[in-house]
Parts: C-alpha cells; structure tokens; sequence
C-alpha cells in the first residue's frame, strides 16, 4: 500500500462473550471516501469506537499516519487530525452554534489555565482567528444564520450539518463519519455530501463513513468495505462489492 | 386567646443580626462558587465540598498551632493542601459516572468528618481547635481602628468586610475563567463529554482542574467559617452543609456566578431569622422546622422558577 492514512489490522472487541469486532482489517487510502457497509451488528460503530480511541480493543492494532494509535486515549487520537461524527448527534446543545465551532479549534492557549493567565492576548488573537474561520464554515453550510442561537434549537439535519463543520474546525486530515444521512432530508443529504466531495478534492481530507443507504454508498465512495458478524467479508470497489455474492448473503441473512 | 406565634421583629432590626447573616452569607457565597463550578458549569456533582472545606480549616488550624506556622503561611499552604485533596479524590473517580462520582465525594466528606473528630492528638477531636487566629484578631483591630467610633463595638465587622471583598474577587475571577476558552471547553464537558473528547479535550484533566478549584474556594470558605467561629469543631463540616450549599445553588440559579451571593444572603436570612419564630414547640423541633420551611421553598422554585432567581433557563430546559 503506498498511500495508506488509516490500517486496520486483526482488530478483535469482545462484550462479555460476544466477538463485536472479531479480527477486522482493512485500510484507507489518503484522499479517498471509502465507506463502511455491513447489515445491523455487523461491528461498524463498534469498531470506529475502538479507531477512535472510545474503546479499547482486545485485540489487533489501529495504525493512523505511520503510528500505532490504538491503546492511546480518544483525545490524542483526535488531536493527531483524525477527528470522527456520531451516529446519534452530539451538539452541544445548551452551547450556542458558534461556541461549538469555536470549542473544536486546536491551538488556543487560552484553554489551558496556565494560557488564561500568562498568555491573555495570544489567547484573545487565536480567538479572533477563530471566529472568522467559524463563522465563515458556518455560512459554507448555510448556518450563519443560527450562530448564535443555542444549538439545541436546531433541526435534526442542521444538528449533522453542525457536526461536520464543527470536526471541520479541528482541522482534521481524516473525517470519520457515523451514518451521517440517517435522519437527514434528501436536500441536507445532499449538501452535506457536496461538502464531503469539495474537501476531499479541495483539501485533500481523507473520508471513512458508515452509511446505509445504497446509492449514497455506491454514488459517492471510492472504495467500499463491507462488514459481517465482526469480520470484513469484502473489500474493493463498489461495483465489485455489490456484486459479491458473500455481501449479498449476509445482506439476506445468510452467514458468509 | 393567646397568639399561636409571634415573630419578635426586634432581632432583625439589629446590627448584630445583619452582621451574622451577612459573615455566613458570605462564607458560604464561597463555598458554594466552588459547587457553580463544578455542577454548574462542568457537570460534576459534588457532594463532598463541606470535606474539602474541612481539610483547608484544619490544616489551617493544625499549621498554625502544632506547627507554630504564621497564620498568613499557613493560608495559601492549607489550600494546596485542599487542592491536591480534590485531586486524590478525583483522579481515581472521576472516570465513574457523574451519579457514582456524587456518592464517592460524600463518603469521603465524611471519612474527613471521622478523622477530624478521633485524630485527637492533631485536630483537639470534639473539644475541636482553638488559638489560630490570633494574627487575624491584630488585623481585625486595625481595620475596627479606621472605622466610625459608633462602629467600633461591631466586633465581627471586619470579617464581614474581608468575607464579602473576597466573595467580590472570586467571583469576578471565576467570571472571567468562565468567558475564557477554558470556560468554554468546561461548558462542553458539561453537555457532552464524548463529543468534547472527540474533539480532542482532555477531559480528565479539565474534570481534575475543576475539582481542585473548587476544593480551593472550600477551604478558603473554610477560613472564614474557622475566624467567624474562632474555633474548628468536626460539627460545622456535617454532609448538610453541603446540601445547603447546594439549595443555595438552586435558588441562586445553575450557571450563575452572581446568583450564588445572591441564594446565599436569602438562604441565611431565611435560616437565621426563623430562628426568632415563637412557637410552642420545643426547641429542637422549631430548629426542624426551618429546614421544612427552607425545603418547602425549594420545591416550590423546582416546580415554577427552574432556572433559580438568575440562571439561564435555556441552559436548563436544551439539554438532549
């Protein structure tokens, strides 16, 4: 693999007894939208919680940019560019829109209590720069609007909007989205993938999403890796997958 | 007929009802700037401020005495020592839920309580600590020195202007920590703390600082409480001071710094001039009566006016 950002290697979760994550690998190129399908408790969410660092595997290892990241604490990992969405939306919902941009941005002096005392104005000029940057994402995703209206006061789509923009803020070089379409209207749906394609070619950023629907996965990945009972069982382009006939059973029920 | 109960007026025209309200209003202020912090303003329930109170009044009083430390010394000694109290505290339970969390500040609020009460040799146990504040008692006079003649028989007046100064920067101080973007990321934690950490928050370490300042305004409340009393016993740290501390929160109003003086003076003149309520009850009974009346209060603001007297009611009704 030459261009690899994420490896995925022999990753086992367990649950008591259950295997979640039962000896998954795979790997993500930089610069692909590579998508994360498998039928309900195939181990998708479960295993972007072991990437990310909210659980701690079992088994195997979690490789980000060259470096063994799994066992590391979810901050650090998020902090190394690989910043990851809910599948139930968490905005903060007693914040206001533009604090929940503005609290993702790395590098602000002025969130250490050492930085609030000894650096004030190096802590007020990050926040100047960071305000822009916020309120111009904000009005990309046509949110400018609701800066400062609590977050809570959003729609369930605004709130997936507002997510994308906020792991945005953090400057991230790989973007994990859990189910980002669930609960979306067909218009959001579609903005919020536009924006996922001007970052890709724009930005270079690197995309893993799960995501049920279909055509969204056929229509706009690269790639596509297809989970079942903890295990990878396909692996390639999205033609390639839709056609295996181990997806096709373990979409009807079959085991593969 | 004779009345069922009168109320004599003459306590609450008096100076030196004023004077005690206003020194316990104020220590309390601070006590309870250290709950805003944590419950309010990080989502950390703590049950166990009045122990962290407890280590900064007696090690206080321990330094000052067995110790023969100054006074002044001993102060900001005493509230480090209070700090890294709520870090061992913290740092292995703050990873619990916010519920279990609650349950182990309270446990070790009182395991405090038990050691001040039979570490004899150190903290004098019931017959409590006496003599520390003979250096405060040199600065009270002074300050009675430059007040008006008709004044100078106020003998905790100088408390109550040190008390309610300290309330005054403290609470300016946590305002300001609060604007920062370090208040900013506490707030997130508060809401979230997954999508805090997934945005690349130590939130540990946010929970651990939040804890540690907050035990800091417990032992400084602490001070107060020990010069107001002029005498450390294990009784002024019974788990129910927290809980006034935490009536006087709701009343104030969660996420509110100025709230909290403002719950404090009311809870104090509640509490204190219940006291002068004749009723033909025993006196213990009646001495009940004003915690049924403080909770009766309390429910009633729950039930119509959830946000306190200042607080955000959005901040209480958006949560997901």
């Amino acid at each position: 693999m030459t261009d690899e950002l994420l490896r995925v290697e022999g990753v086992v979760k367990r649950f008591g007894g259950v295997h979640a994550v039962d000896g998954a690998s795979f790997d993500v190129t930089a610069g692909s939208i590579t998508a994360l399908i498998g039928p309900n408790g195939a181990g998708k969410t479960t295993l972007f919680n072991v990437v990310t660092g909210f659980a701690r595997a079992d088994g195997g290892e979690v490789v980000y940019d060259g470096r063994r990241v799994s066992g590391r604490p979810a901050h650090a990992i998020a902090r190394c560019g690989m910043v990851r969405t809910f599948q139930i939306t968490k905005a903060l919902a007693a914040m206001p829109v533009i604090d929940n941009m503005t609290l993702a941005a790395p590098r602000q002096p002025g969130e250490h209590l050492t930085g609030v005392i000894a650096r004030p104005l190096a802590a007020r000029k990050r926040e100047r720069e960071v305000r822009e940057r916020a309120r111009e994402l904000l009005s990309r995703y046509g949110l400018e609007g609701k800066a400062d209206d609590y977050a809570g006061t959003l729609s369930g789509g605004q709130r997936k909007l507002l997510e994308l923009a906020r792991a945005l803020m953090a400057e991230p070089r790989m973007v994990l989205l859990d189910e980002p379409m669930a609960g979306v209207n067909p218009t959001l749906g579609a903005r919020l993938l536009e924006h996922v394609h001007v970052l890709r070619e724009r930005e270079g950023t690197t995309f893993l999403l799960i995501e049920h629907d279909m055509e969204v996965v056929m229509g706009h990945s690269d790639r596509v890796v297809c989970m079942a009972q903890g295990r990878v069982i396909a692996d390639g382009e999205p033609e390639a997958v839709r056609s295996d006939p181990r997806v096709i059973d373990a979409y009807l029920g079959g085991t593969a | 007929m004779s009345p069922v109960f009168a109320v004599s007026l003459d306590a609450l025209t008096s100076a030196d009802f004023w004077i005690g309200v206003g020194v316990l209003a104020g220590t309390y202020t601070i006590f309870t700037l250290g709950l805003q912090l944590n419950v309010g303003f990080t989502g950390i329930i703590n049950f166990g401020q009045a122990g962290f109170m407890a280590i900064g009044a007696y090690a206080m009083g321990i330094l000052v005495i067995r110790a023969e430390w100054s006074l002044w010394a001993a102060l900001p000694v005493a509230t480090l020592i209070a700090m890294a109290a709520g870090v061992l505290i913290g740092l292995p339970s703050l990873r619990l839920r916010a519920d279990y969390f609650a349950i182990v500040t309270i446990a070790f609020a009182e395991i405090v309580r038990y050691v001040a009460q039979n570490a004899r040799g150190l903290t004098g146990g019931n017959q409590g600590l006496l003599g520390f504040d003979d250096q405060w008692l040199d600065v009270s006079d002074t300050i009675l020195g430059w007040l008006p003649e008709s004044l100078q028989d106020q003998f905790l007046l100088p408390l109550l202007i040190v008390v309610w100064i300290a309330v005054a920067i403290l609470t300016g101080l946590l305002m300001l920590l609060q604007r920062s973007p370090w208040g900013r990321v506490l707030r997130a934690i508060r809401e979230d703390e997954d999508a805090a950490r997934a945005l690349g928050k130590n939130v540990l370490a946010y929970k651990l600082q939040s804890i540690a300042l907050a035990a800091a305004l417990g032992a400084i409340a602490g001070y107060f409480l020990a010069l107001n009393l002029s005498f450390l016993s294990p009784e002024s740290f019974e788990p129910q001071f927290t809980f006034i501390g935490f009536t006087i929160l709701i009343l104030g109003g969660l996420a509110s710094y100025v709230g909290v003086a403002l719950g404090s003076l009311i809870i104090w003149t509640l509490l204190e001039a219940t006291r002068f309520i004749d009723l033909p009850l025993a006196a213990e009974k009646v001495a009940a009566l004003r915690f049924v009346i403080v909770g009766i209060a309390l429910i009633v603001l729950v039930a119509f006016r959830p946000q306190g007297i200042v607080g955000r009611r959005e901040e209480m009704v958006l949560r997901d």
